[in-house]
């Protein structure tokens, strides 16, 4: 259950991260997802096209049909200005989080 | 390769898209599906095999379409959750605002109890402010009224606070002065109306003026015109009138032709040379004014109030000082009229005609409203607590918010929206208090509570009421917005699920509730003082019993009754009359009754007790009263003999004088048989009055003056032409007044019986602004007490239900109840103890402020200020015992599990 909950709060984050550099398609993020996490965090088609659309409508990330010779074309996503500052602000919230999260947990095993 | 279209538009289907986007996502997704297929064919999997794998991605027919309806449908973005995505402030504003009532929707009875509670608050104090403002703050309805000066003479050490002044001495002002523009002299005046087609004679109230006196005001005549200089009266009766706008429509149908024409006054026609505009009633809510002849000369009767209109720039401070010498020079001048004048010897008071107006009523309304601020404070910390109580229920939502992006400032404006919100809600709430209270006010007499029926619900009162709302609103959420929006993630991680609060709140709903303490114990201690003087006040001997007193006033025409042999048979007639009514038992006539407008005062010297120069003279009440006045009013007897039927004209001048009279000039003797006479210089032996008898101390004014001096003379020798009948019935009074005035109309049909009221009125009449302060501060006192007692109430439940395990842990060690309680009932004893010593302190300083509405009792009254310590206290205890009592109930084995 608390997987399913991570999972959850954490996907923008990652999605952001992943094309922060250079736009991917789908299919693409879901295997870097899934081999950088070491198969812990996986996405399915139902989950992961409904969140990059959200992402879309809020002008976080751009999605644009490119077509390469001798493949059909494929919808490459990258990220908005505006997506950069939300990542910047999600990525430091995380990491108090995060920091928060071991604290306690130091404090509770003790 | 396999055909995924017809299993996406499948489960696409219910979602009802528009074909393009359905056909741009359908292709995504078979991209993707076809990525997959080849992926797992590449492991090495069969086709099939491939191909339920990657129709696997699809999941469940219903999760595709249930995890896009909110992006493919109206999308709600995640904004309520996270940052301000880039909106403009007011459309974040409108989300805060939605947000809110959505909550408040989720929460009724969170939201009405705070909109119940802003809403009393900003209702009272919405109220008072109207009555502050309207007789207060709202100016006089004449052009510059800040110009406008009232100003007397003060005597103090002669027992004269407050001293008019002769028309000699008028003359002198208004010849002199530089710093007044116009000045004028006016003397409150009654006279009988009477006509064709005007009904029973009545009597109305008015007022002898000077020529200036409509010019000093600036108010001109709505009809005709107002007084010239040759039309005053120079003794005898009037011969012109102005009349008010309330007389003219009440008794003459606002008859426009009025003007020019005579009306009967006393018996004698009177010209109507003008009418004023609806509302011009000064003083005292006069109907009319007619003009009177200032002489110089005349330095008798000092019975004229005097109103100035000063230059601009010029204070009432400046004008007091200039009064002040011209009245020292005029007296060295006319040492004939002055005793021992000297430069600086002369006391002028000089302040606003508003001021003057509002006189009595000024300070209560201004502690009033201070005392309604207290409370809205009060309510305020209640309401704080419970938006600090809400937001730590929800500080792990706050904190899923936080790490979402939301900043500090989007959390605190939320929680601010939703306090700002509440305020808002609770003033419209309030402004039904503030609609029924002001028709309430204006119900009250105004000769008791001046300009209270000027008092409205007007834009400015709208306004302050909206100001206060945003302000409280405000005040109230700004703390736990701080709190919150500065939410420990680890704190809310561990804790936010159970709503326990961290030390911090707690920290501040224990300071809140130490404000309402204090807050409360100041109230409460004000009105405990007021309710005490209230008490002593109250249980005063008047020297009089007022029970079953009936008492009404008479006056005689002047040239129909002449002489005072005229005057004399008229009131012994009528009392003779009245004394046959049936239930009537005693009949007096008296010149003045207690509680009345008007004390004639003469100075008085005893015999051989000269006052040496330099020494003030005694100044007393002077009182012509019948024999039979002092059993019908009950003053008792103490030595001596009251006046009887054979001290008339003939026989020996003599007096009863009161106690205090007597032990003044005699104290270690008896009065009876010394002689007094009146005035200063004459000492022609006729002048002597015999002390016959001593009688109760009376209070003339009020219930809290100093004891006056009282001189009474026979009636029988000294009668005056307008006098009460003072009626003492063995039942309810009220009732003799239709036949007294029967018996009157058998007299003479054309008088009129006016001012008639009980005793037992006018004394409850004399304390009704102090009556209506207790109503309103007691109740303003009751409501911090009870707000404090929820708010410490509220704090400690909750405190206990975060204790819950440490509770059940002490227990399990080993811990009785009576000690688990006990530790529960110290944090709210420690908390209302130091609300308490706070209290004591600011009620030890405010007090003074409450120091001339106090009678018979200290501002700082530690009886007072011990039993609301008590009180306080107890109800801390009583509060707190409750959640004490649940605290003591925790399983020890239930309270370990729960975490």
């Amino acid at each position: 259950m608390i997987h399913r909950e991570m999972k959850k709060g954490s996907a923008e984050l990652l999605i952001l991260a992943l094309i922060e550099h250079q736009p991917r398609h789908g299919y693409e993020l879901c295997k870097l997802i899934e081999s950088r996490s070491k198969g812990v965090l996986t996405f399915h088609v139902a989950s992961l096209y409904p969140l990059l659309y959200r992402l879309e409508k809020r002008d976080l990330i751009e999605g644009r049909w490119v077509e390469k010779a001798g493949q059909r074309r494929r919808r490459y996503y990258r990220i908005t200005a505006e997506g950069k500052q939300v990542l910047s602000s999600q990525r430091k919230s995380w990491k108090d989080f995060m920091a928060a999260i071991n604290r306690v947990a130091g404090v509770s095993h003790a | 390769m396999p055909e995924w279209t017809e299993e996406i538009r499948r489960r696409l289907a219910p979602l009802n898209l528009d074909p393009a986007r359905e056909s741009e996502i359908v292709e995504e997704l078979s991209q993707h599906l076809d990525d997959r297929y080849e992926e797992l064919r590449r492991k090495g999997m069969a086709e099939g095999a491939a191909r339920d794998g990657a129709l696997g991605e699809l999941q469940e027919d219903a999760v595709l379409e249930h995890e896009l309806r909110p992006v493919t449908h109206r999308m709600s973005p995640s904004i309520a959750l996270g940052g301000t995505g880039g909106r403009r402030p007011w459309e974040s504003l409108w989300h805060d605002v939605r947000f809110a009532l959505r909550s408040f929707r989720t929460h009724p009875a969170f939201a009405s109890v705070a909109v119940l509670t802003f809403g009393l608050g900003i209702g009272a104090c919405t109220l008072i402010f109207s009555a502050v403002r309207g007789v207060i703050q709202r100016p006089l309805p004449f052009p510059e009224p800040g110009q406008l000066i009232s100003f007397w003479g003060s005597a103090p050490e002669k027992g004269l606070p407050e001293v008019n002044s002769p028309t000699g001495l008028f003359v002198v002002y208004r010849d002199k002065t530089r710093l007044l523009s116009k000045v004028a002299a006016f003397s409150s005046d009654g006279a009988t109306l009477t006509g064709a087609g005007l009904g029973d004679p009545e009597r109305i109230v008015g007022a002898t003026v000077s020529v200036e006196f409509f010019g000093v005001f600036g108010v001109t005549p709505q009809l005709g015109r107002t007084f010239v200089a040759g039309e005053e009266v120079r003794n005898g009766a009037p011969t012109f009138v102005v009349m008010s706008h309330s007389l003219w429509l009440r008794k003459f149908g606002g008859d426009s032709t009025m003007v020019g024409r005579a009306i009967a006054m006393n018996g004698q026609p009177v010209t109507v040379v003008g009418i004023m505009p609806a509302g011009f009633d000064y003083p005292n809510q006069a109907e009319y004014w007619v003009p009177e002849y200032m002489d110089a000369n005349n330095f008798n009767c000092w019975c004229y109030q005097l109103v100035g209109r000063a230059r601009p720039g010029i204070t009432a401070a400046d004008v007091s000082r200039e009064m002040a010498n011209i009245t020292d020079d005029f007296a060295i001048s006319r040492r004939d009229i002055f005793s021992e004048p000297k430069r600086g010897g002369s006391r002028v008071i000089a302040m606003p005609l508003a001021d003057r107006i509002v006189g009595d009523l000024r300070r209560p309304l201004v502690v009033l409203l201070g005392a309604v601020a207290l409370v809205l404070l009060i309510a305020c910390a209640n309401i704080a607590n419970l938006v600090l109580v809400r937001a730590a229920s929800r500080s792990q939502e706050i904190a899923v918010r936080c790490c979402l992006g939301a900043g500090p400032r989007r959390i605190a404006a939320q929680l601010l929206t939703e306090s700002v919100l509440l305020s808002l809600a609770g003033a419209l709430a309030g402004l039904i208090l503030t609609f029924w209270g002001v028709h309430l006010l204006q119900q009250l007499p105004v000769d008791r509570f001046p300009r209270m029926n000027e008092v409205r619900v007007d834009p400015v009162v709208l306004a302050f009421s909206a100001a206060v709302a945003a302000i409280t609103g405000l005040l109230c959420g700004v703390a736990p917005a701080i709190q919150m929006s500065r939410v420990d993630l680890q704190h809310a991680i561990k804790a936010g699920a159970r709503g326990s609060k961290s030390g911090s709140h707690r920290r501040l709903s224990d300071g809140f509730v130490v404000t309402q303490f204090a807050l409360s114990l100041v109230l409460l201690v004000g009105a405990g003082l007021l309710l005490r003087s209230y008490r002593h006040l109250s249980g005063l001997d008047l020297g009089y019993r007022p029970e079953n007193v009936l008492v009404g006033r008479i006056s005689l025409p002047f040239p129909r009754y002449d002489t005072s042999v005229v005057v004399r048979t008229f009131y012994n007639s009528l009392a003779e009359r009245v004394r046959a009514i049936p239930g009537v038992s005693d009949v007096g006539i008296a010149s003045r009754v207690p509680l009345t407008r008007g004390n004639p005062q003469n100075n008085v010297v005893a015999e051989g007790r000269e006052s040496r120069p330099g020494e003030p003279v005694l100044v007393a009440n002077v009182r012509i009263v019948s024999p039979e006045y002092f059993r019908a009013i009950g003053t008792p007897l103490l030595e001596g003999r009251v006046f009887e039927a054979t001290d008339d004209e003939r026989s020996l001048r003599v007096a009863v004088v009161d106690e205090a009279l007597a032990k003044h000039f005699w104290p270690n003797e008896s009065a009876i048989g010394k002689r007094v006479r009146y005035g200063n210089s004459d000492t022609s032996s006729g002048r002597w009055l015999t002390v016959v008898g001593v009688v109760r101390n009376v209070k003339h004014n009020s219930l809290d003056e100093q004891t006056d001096l009282q001189l009474y003379e026979s009636f029988g020798r000294q009668a005056t032409w307008s006098n009460y009948l003072v009626v003492r019935s063995t039942s309810s009074p009220e009732l003799l007044a239709t036949s007294i005035r029967a018996e009157i109309k058998a007299l003479d049909s054309a008088l009129p019986l006016y001012d008639v009221h009980t005793m037992q009125n006018a004394v409850r009449g004399s304390l009704a602004i102090r009556r209506l302060v207790n109503v309103l501060l007691g109740s303003f006192a009751l409501a911090a007490l009870l707000l404090a007692a929820i708010g410490i109430y509220g704090v400690i439940s909750l405190s206990v239900s975060g204790r819950v395990r440490e509770f059940g842990i002490r227990m399990a060690l080993g811990a009785q109840t009576g000690d688990v309680r006990g530790l529960v009932l110290r944090h709210g004893v420690l908390l209302a103890a130091a609300g308490v010593a706070i209290g004591i302190a600011s009620a030890a300083y405010l007090t003074r402020y409450l120091q001339r509405l106090l009678f018979g009792v200290a501002p700082v009254d530690w009886a007072t200020f011990g039993v609301v310590a008590l009180v306080l206290t107890a109800t801390a205890l009583l509060a707190s015992y409750l959640p004490a009592r649940r605290a003591t109930r925790a399983d020890p084995v239930l309270a370990l599990r729960s975490e």
